[in-house]
């Protein structure tokens, strides 16, 4: 979009489209951060407990392991794209790594249960940039198989780490005074945000997200950025396996449902738009601590779990009607500049 | 958005040149096999195991399937409608547990017909709210949907607790394991079910305005049609569908509870999408999704009497559903129409 004229010579009608435009983005990023604030204000003067320093590395480990795998959500979703089956995905390369910890020792599982999320990725992409299946029933029916195949390969058990106790150093280990997985959490995000908006691949997926129709005219290869960047979201959900087993050191496979709605949910909560072609990386780790304060704030008020299905509910629809109103207003805005 | 939306779907066509056909251009046989795919498959499946396992074509084996194929089959016929209107429903899992909740905790106090009414009242309800949520906030309906799930969920939690409650009322029960003549009586509903949705979307003018805003939403908006109240009705046509099959779960299980249909919307969605309905909606067969329902029916059953376990279907269901629509494209190439 050019910015084709001064602002003075815009009437009146496109100013308050903008004026109104503008208040719901900072509302949006701020929106997220106060309300990450009254919910940390209000649970603090109920329960003390809730300032101690166990419970907030608890949020923050929560938050960390969420957003690793919502970061590869809010590029998939930039593209236009959904990964329905990175919950299923956490739940297999979880199991998959606290099995390789006995086998190879710790580095070589790591590596090998990553390049096993790479690979769950490219299938994902080749199923819907080969075959032509829509994003939403391919990673539907991966949900399905992949769920099928972390049951088969846990047989229904629990694994259990024993003998590698240097494993939960990911979860325990501190650098710089913060918690372990939080920091891997914050490398993700540097190398995403770099890899996002200062790169040739960043670009297209934008533009593929944006416009798939000029994408392909622009001479963008839209299914090799499709393999990429799927291939990417099921990197992210397997890192955040291995994080989980690491800090749960039992798992299995029922692990991580419902985890693919909570890493769409915090990606729009952040400020990325279902309507694809951007994507906020940053907004996308506060809203993460927002849904892991919240759902640590029931658990300490003492809440049923089942509450907590509520909150995600109310708040995906809640983030999600403030998306399609900031739609709504570009909508408006880009109109009227047309039609001027 | 709207506008843009609109365009690139005229120009998808000219993307890749395939002949526009018809019967006489593609051929009487290649137009049958086509034009029937699924129900083909189901022929030979059906022959293929008959002759494979004995225990398969027994008549109590084959009332079975009908019986199995009644539950998601119903809730097909009304998401077949939506899907048709271009739109999804993933929250009917939590749908229909609420109804059937509603069912069991109502029966006691106010007797049979009566909770009957309150849980299809019910389902009409909660199908007008996800209509609402999806047309007057503007966010698209898998995710919105998806949402609701996880509200019904926690609603149905709330309600019941996290354990079955019973059902006593033989009256009730009859309902679900009783038959008419040979054949289960919740089979009987679904063709009445599925006979009353294909009498919708064939002759009715709704069921035309159906088509018409399922495959050109901006067209039909311009051409004055009450888009909303549309999308809305065929929500409240899916919620009723759902709470009906919700009944007939119910008395088959002589139980009701939160998470009494996991994973129903997969199936759900699976059925009609195997069905041969299209996901881009305008156009979709209840005949189809009619067979997809008994297709289904008949291949879990099958690998139930060959022995295969539980997990083995998660992987089978998956599978089937990305298949279906590879051979979906593939169906659509044989009928040289352009792309899905």
């Amino acid at each position: 979009m050019h910015s084709m004229a001064k602002a003075e010579e815009k009437p009146a009608a496109l100013q308050r489209t903008r004026q109104i435009l503008r208040f719901v983005q900072l509302f949006e990023s701020l929106g997220v951060l106060l309300l990450l604030a009254v919910v940390f204000a209000v649970t603090s003067v109920m329960s003390p407990v809730f300032l101690s320093y166990n419970n907030i590395t608890n949020i923050l480990n929560t938050a960390s392991i969420m957003a690793v795998t919502g970061f590869g959500m809010t590029i998939a979703i930039a593209m236009k794209g959904f990964d329905l089956s990175v919950g299923s995905t956490q739940a297999l390369t979880a199991c998959i790594a606290a099995t390789l910890v006995g086998i190879v020792g710790i580095p070589l599982a790591i590596a090998g249960t990553l390049v096993a999320g790479l690979i769950i990725g490219i299938i994902n992409g080749l199923v819907i940039s080969k075959i032509h299946v829509p994003a939403f029933v391919a990673t539907l029916g991966m949900m399905s198989i992949i769920r099928g195949i972390a049951l088969l390969f846990t047989n229904g058990q629990s694994i259990l780490i024993r003998g590698h106790d240097e494993y939960a150093l990911i979860n325990t280990a501190k650098l710089f005074g913060l918690p372990m997985l939080f920091v891997i959490a914050l490398a993700t995000l540097a190398v995403l945000y770099v890899l996002l908006y200062h790169t040739r691949f960043g670009r297209h997926v934008c533009a593929v997200g944006g416009n798939e129709m000029a994408a392909v005219a622009a001479g963008i290869n839209v299914g090799r950025i499709t393999l990429a960047t799927f291939g990417l979201v099921s990197l992210t959900a397997a890192l955040s396996g291995v994080m989980l087993s690491a800090q749960l050191m039992i798992v299995d496979g029922t692990l991580g449902v419902g985890f693919e709605l909570q890493a769409i949910a915090i990606s729009v909560l952040g400020g990325t738009s279902l309507a694809g072609g951007a994507g906020n990386l940053p907004g996308t780790l506060i809203a993460a601590l927002l849904l892991a304060t919240i759902s640590g704030a029931l658990n300490i008020l003492k809440v049923p779990a089942l509450y907590q299905y509520m909150a995600l509910g109310v708040l995906l629809i809640f983030a999600l009607g403030l998306d399609s109103l900031r739609r709504l207003f570009i909508e408006k805005a880009v109109m009227m500049e047309r039609t001027r | 958005m709207n506008t843009a939306t609109a365009r690139d779907e005229t120009s998808l066509p000219k993307e890749d040149a395939l002949p526009t056909g018809n019967v006489a251009k593609v051929g009487r046989v290649r137009y049958t096999l086509g034009q029937y795919a699924i129900q083909w498959i189901m022929l030979i499946s059906i022959v293929l195991l008959s002759l494979a396992n004995p225990n398969f074509r027994q008549p109590s084996n084959i009332a079975n399937i009908l019986l199995q194929a009644s539950f998601a089959g119903i809730a097909a016929a009304g998401m077949t409608l939506l899907i048709v209107a271009g739109a999804f429903d993933l929250s009917v899992a939590g749908l229909l547990a609420l109804c059937g909740i509603g069912i069991v905790e109502l029966m006691p106090q106010f007797g049979l017909v009566a909770a009957i009414l309150v849980a299809l009242a019910l389902g009409l309800l909660l199908g007008a709210v996800n209509g609402l949520v999806v047309t007057k906030l503007r966010i698209p309906a898998f995710i919105a949907t998806l949402g609701m799930m996880y509200i019904y969920l926690a609603v149905g939690f709330i309600w019941a607790g996290s354990v079955a409650v019973p059902v006593t009322d033989s009256a009730f029960l009859n309902l679900g394991t009783g038959t008419i003549g040979p054949v289960p009586t919740p089979f009987v509903v679904m063709i009445a079910v599925y006979l009353a949705a294909h009498g919708i979307l064939r002759f009715t003018r709704y069921g035309r305005y159906t088509r018409a805003i399922g495959s050109n939403p901006t067209a039909a908006r311009v051409a004055g049609l009450p888009v909303d109240r549309i999308l809305i009705l065929a929500f409240v046509f899916v919620g009723l569908c759902t709470a009906i099959s919700g009944i007939l779960l119910t008395a088959l299980l002589s139980s009701a509870m939160a998470i009494m249909a996991q994973g129903f919307e997969l199936n759900v969605i699976a059925v009609v999408v195997v069905g041969g309905t299209s996901l881009n909606g305008g156009q979709g067969t209840l005949f189809g999704s009619f067979t997809g329902a008994l297709l289904f029916a008949a291949i879990n059953n099958a690998l139930n009497i060959f022995g295969v376990g539980a997990y083995w279907q998660y992987v089978a269901v998956g599978s089937i559903l990305i298949v279906a629509l590879a051979i979906g494209g593939l169906r659509k190439r044989l009928l040289g129409m352009a792309r899905a």
